[in-house]
């Protein structure tokens, strides 16, 4: 077992390691989410082809630089500004994005063939040959997944033929014992199939484009299946992952003491909340749920798409890639905003350009995210589960807002000038809009300078006041996340309205909006949640009986089929693996109830509902 | 004059200490040589020996000098040349190395079981209908290596003693057709696939999958246990430098901080137990039975190791 002992570990909240993937794979991989966005984050293209080009440098200059340039041509073509006079059109996106695919379609195929010619030349020398054998196919990796899904049965055909090739190089044996010669007629014949197969369907008259996306189809091998789908994948460097220490969130209604199974409305949120299957696809597919963006309520400062996200911590949630029929055509990516105290933060929308919660919950779920319009009970549900979320309690502060003797002195001095009026503001302070008795914010919606408008003369510039509170834990800021820190927003505010604050003003008023924004516990003190988690699986399970009084089925099912989901993502995270039986039967016995839930089967759903419940009570000390 | 004396005896005490790390180092004039195996990552691997041989040099009182091997068997080449003194095996390695230099076993590696051994398997696709051993007969099979205790020998005597295979390789005598893929990854990943019918490789093998894969992939048979990879010595290291490095790593404990990073840096064990060469006793006959260790009654002594 080379190796494995360096991998044995237990998995601390639900982290996934990103994948092992061949960095020329990678980028082919991650090229090909972003040239199907509409529009394309060329920036990122460009960073990929120059990767690619670099790899390929070491092995071929003069190919890797006609590479370059021809891809360069492109990309500057499709990125040109438009000019009328100079008669400067840019190249159509979706025409630039197919012509930079079949240059790097041709380009992996190259380095692919390359590297299998290698090791095949040096065969005698077995861990020279090897090496590039790896290298062959962690390249044809970039491939695999697109040919799993269309042409099924080459893959696996092909897939055999790399075992077989690695076999057919033998063994050099341990200390004089074991070793077996390379067979070179095995090693041939297999290489010639994998050879052919790139260079019948990748190669010069290479066609990237089928059901409206990119991708390297097979369509010239006889075994491709014509109306195959591509299944849903987020590209090599996404980071999904919650941040570990855990935030601390806090619920109001479990602060006051109160019984959480008495509060089935609220369990109905916590569940949608934490759910994929109120949404479309590709969130099902790729089980995200708001939990994903909004780790137990706070701004997940990890997350990150490439081609999506500008920075970690944000996403353009308006692309052609989670709802399509909800695309504007911009890349405008929007800083993940923090859901402490949410229902003291009105207006919603990072500009305000909604009222209520509920209309900006219906929209995220139905056109950012591509989910079917959500039943009324779900929307209240997960209205009360937000109204529950509280600010970190703050011992720096009165109750009117106002800092109190246990903040710094430097604190104090940022107060007043944090309450001072600056000309250059038009008369304003930043109290005006942060109003310190009213949870730091106004309710409006400013033009600070942040956005860039449409035309120079343009309105389109407002944002919406966020507020103060707890938001020392939550970088990066600004709608777009483009200020790491608090005091680079101070210094950005200093440096944009000219006020001529000196460096200990400055940091005296960072130190102020830091002390305004801290909180008491904000992260959890364990990296073990996963009896947190169990827990919480058990308060989604406490809204079955309201939900059964209100003869609602389909929340059933949804409730059901999450937890399920829930269970087996978080199952790796146990301290002892070999309590995973009794998670995987809890998951099981949801799946039952599921079921039973789409058959209408009452009694059935009952009786998985007390097994279910009677076996977390069982083995509750186990299960963490 | 209070200040005169005080740098007086500080400077005193400087030269005492210096004179002490002289002498320590004039009484050893050779450092302990510890050859550290790279799997995977050869950079991180040579940054985590440098950090481990100044851990060790501290906790021993002694020079030590780490280096990097890419494999098992320069690891004994370099032991063989007086150029290791210690260093980190797999059982098979280590059975050859007590067979060809006398080698003699310190610590055996503790796993997330708890014990020192583990066990290979015969791994299968849940959704392959495959319930017992016989069910491969006429299926392909990948190994990792053809001389890998866990990745090949072990999972092939399963094979054996339930009298599916006879010692000797007879092409197509119960499989269809057998791959040494080059690895366990590419093994169960082959399998995993469905590119063979099964794989026979460590339990932890699973670990390499992604957790959304684990669930498509079950044990279809256990092997015997084997012992775990360990930290040998070569034959000659004096008995009170094994004595104090067996002592200091058996004092490792996982749910101290400090010692778990030192643990992390080890491969990422829970801890060490001490090796006998008896331990090895049941999978020498094994390896013995493929001609890979020529004389197994060595290890059936039954003794720790000096």
């Amino acid at each position: 077992m080379v190796g494995l002992v360096a991998v044995i570990s237990t998995i601390h909240g639900h982290i996934i390691p990103p994948e092992n993937i061949h960095p020329v794979a990678e980028v082919y991989q991650r090229t090909n989410f972003v040239l199907n966005l509409n529009p394309v984050g060329w920036d990122q293209v460009q960073s990929d082809v120059d990767a690619l080009t670099d790899y390929w440098n070491a092995i071929a200059a003069e190919s890797a630089a006609a590479f370059h340039k021809q891809v360069n041509e492109i990309i500057c073509a499709a990125t040109a500004e438009p000019n009328e006079k100079k008669g400067v059109e840019p190249l159509p996106r979706s025409a630039a994005a197919e012509q930079v695919f079949q240059h790097l379609t041709r380009a992996v195929s190259d380095l692919c063939l390359y590297h299998i010619e290698s090791a095949s030349r040096m065969i005698d020398d077995r861990e020279a040959a090897l090496k590039e054998l790896r290298e062959a196919e962690g390249i044809w990796n970039a491939f695999s997944l697109t040919i799993k899904s269309t042409d099924p049965e080459a893959h696996n055909r092909l897939g055999r033929g790399w075992l077989k090739m690695a076999n057919a190089l033998g063994s050099t044996g341990l200390l004089g014992v074991g070793a077996l010669p390379p067979d070179r007629d095995a090693f041939q014949q297999e290489a010639g199939i994998i050879i052919d197969y790139i260079e019948t369907n990748f190669r010069e008259d290479f066609s990237p484009m089928r059901h409206g996306s990119l991708a390297p189809w097979p369509s010239k091998s006889p075994t491709f299946n014509t109306h195959a789908k591509l299944p849903h994948k987020l590209p090599p460097g996404h980071n999904i992952n919650k941040q570990i220490p855990r935030p601390r969130q806090i619920l109001g209604m479990a602060a006051r003491g109160v019984d959480e199974s008495e509060t089935p409305l609220i369990a109905l949120g916590d569940m949608a909340f934490d759910s994929a299957y109120i949404y479309g696809e590709p969130m099902r597919s790729l089980e995200m749920s708001c939990n994903t963006c909004h780790n137990k309520s706070i701004t997940n400062p990890n997350f990150t798409i490439p081609g999506l996200s500008s920075r970690p911590g944000g996403m353009d949630v308006s692309s052609n890639f989670f709802a399509p029929h909800s695309n504007n055509g911009i890349f405008d990516p929007l800083d993940i905003p923090d859901l402490r105290g949410i229902r003291f933060t009105a207006p919603y929308g990072r500009n305000g350009r909604f009222g209520s919660l509920r209309e900006f919950v219906r929209n995220v779920i139905v056109n950012e995210f591509n989910g079917d319009e959500p039943d009324p009970m779900l929307l209240d549900g997960i209205i009360a589960y937000m109204n529950e979320f509280e600010f970190l309690s703050n011992p720096y502060l009165r109750k009117d807002g106002t800092l109190n003797e246990n903040a710094s002195k430097s604190a104090r001095r940022g107060e007043q000038i944090f309450n001072t009026q600056f000309t250059q503001m038009g008369n304003m302070s930043c109290a005006t809009c942060h109003i310190p008795s009213a949870n730091f914010i106004d309710h409006k919606r400013h033009d600070i300078g942040t956005v860039n408008g449409y035309e120079e003369y343009s309105m389109d510039r407002t944002m919406d006041t966020p507020t103060l509170l707890s938001s020392k834990f939550t970088p990066p800021y600004f709608h777009d996340g483009s200020q790491p820190t608090l005091g680079a927003v101070v210094r950005w505010f200093d440096n944009y309205y000219q006020l001529g604050l000196e460096e200990r003003q400055l940091e005296d008023l960072t130190a102020y909006v830091e002390t305004v924004g801290d909180g008491i516990e904000s992260y959890e003190d364990t990296v073990y949640y996963l009896d947190a988690e169990m827990e919480e699986f058990s308060f989604f399970l406490s809204a079955y009986e309201f939900l059964a009084g209100k003869n609602k089925p389909k929340l059933m099912g949804t409730t059901f089929e999450t937890i399920a989901l829930e269970i087996r993502n978080h199952k790796w995270e146990l301290q002892d693996l070999s309590v995973m039986p009794v998670m995987d039967k809890m998951a099981e016995i949801m799946d039952a109830a599921y079921t039973a839930s789409q058959a209408g089967d009452q009694a059935e759903i009952r009786q998985k509902v007390a097994e279910y419940r009677a076996m977390y009570n069982q083995n509750l000390d186990v299960l963490k | 004059m209070l200040k005169n004396n005080t740098i007086h005896l500080w400077t005193r005490g400087l030269l005492l200490v210096v004179v002490s790390v002289l002498t320590c180092v004039k009484g050893q004039a050779e450092p302990l040589k510890v050859a550290f195996v790279s799997y995977a990552n050869p950079q991180q691997v040579a940054k985590d020996s440098d950090a481990l041989a100044q851990f060790l040099e501290t906790k021993l009182g002694m020079p030590v000098k780490g280096f990097v091997t890419l494999d098992y068997g320069s690891s004994i080449e370099a032991m063989r040349g007086d150029q290791a003194d210690i260093a980190f095996v797999g059982p098979l390695a280590f059975m050859r190395a007590h067979e060809q230099i006398g080698a003699m076993p310190l610590l055996l590696e503790v796993y997330s079981s708890g014990t020192p051994t583990y066990r290979s398997c015969i791994w299968v696709r849940k959704d392959s209908g495959f319930k017992e051993l016989s069910d491969l007969k006429g299926k392909i099979i990948a190994f990792a290596d053809q001389v890998d205790m866990s990745g090949h020998l072990l999972p092939r005597d399963l094979f054996r003693q339930e009298g599916f295979l006879s010692g000797n390789w007879v092409e197509k005598e119960f499989f269809d057709e057998v791959y040494f893929a080059g690895g366990d990854e590419q093994a169960i990943h082959g399998m995993l696939n469905g590119f063979v019918d099964a794989a026979g490789v460590s339990e932890y093998a699973s670990l390499l999958l992604r957790p959304e894969e684990r669930d498509a992939v079950k044990v279809l048979a256990y092997t015997r246990p084997s012992p775990s990879h360990l930290i040998m010595a070569r034959k000659g290291v004096p008995f009170e430098t094994k004595d104090r490095l067996k002592k200091v790593l058996l004092a490792l404990d996982p749910s101290n901080p400090e010692d778990k990073s030192i643990l992390d840096k080890l491969y990422g064990v829970q801890g060490f137990a001490e090796a006998r060469l008896s331990d090895f006793e049941g999978v020498a006959k094994v390896a013995a039975g493929f001609g890979l260790v020529k004389n197994p009654d060595l290890f059936a002594s039954g003794q720790f190791s000096e």
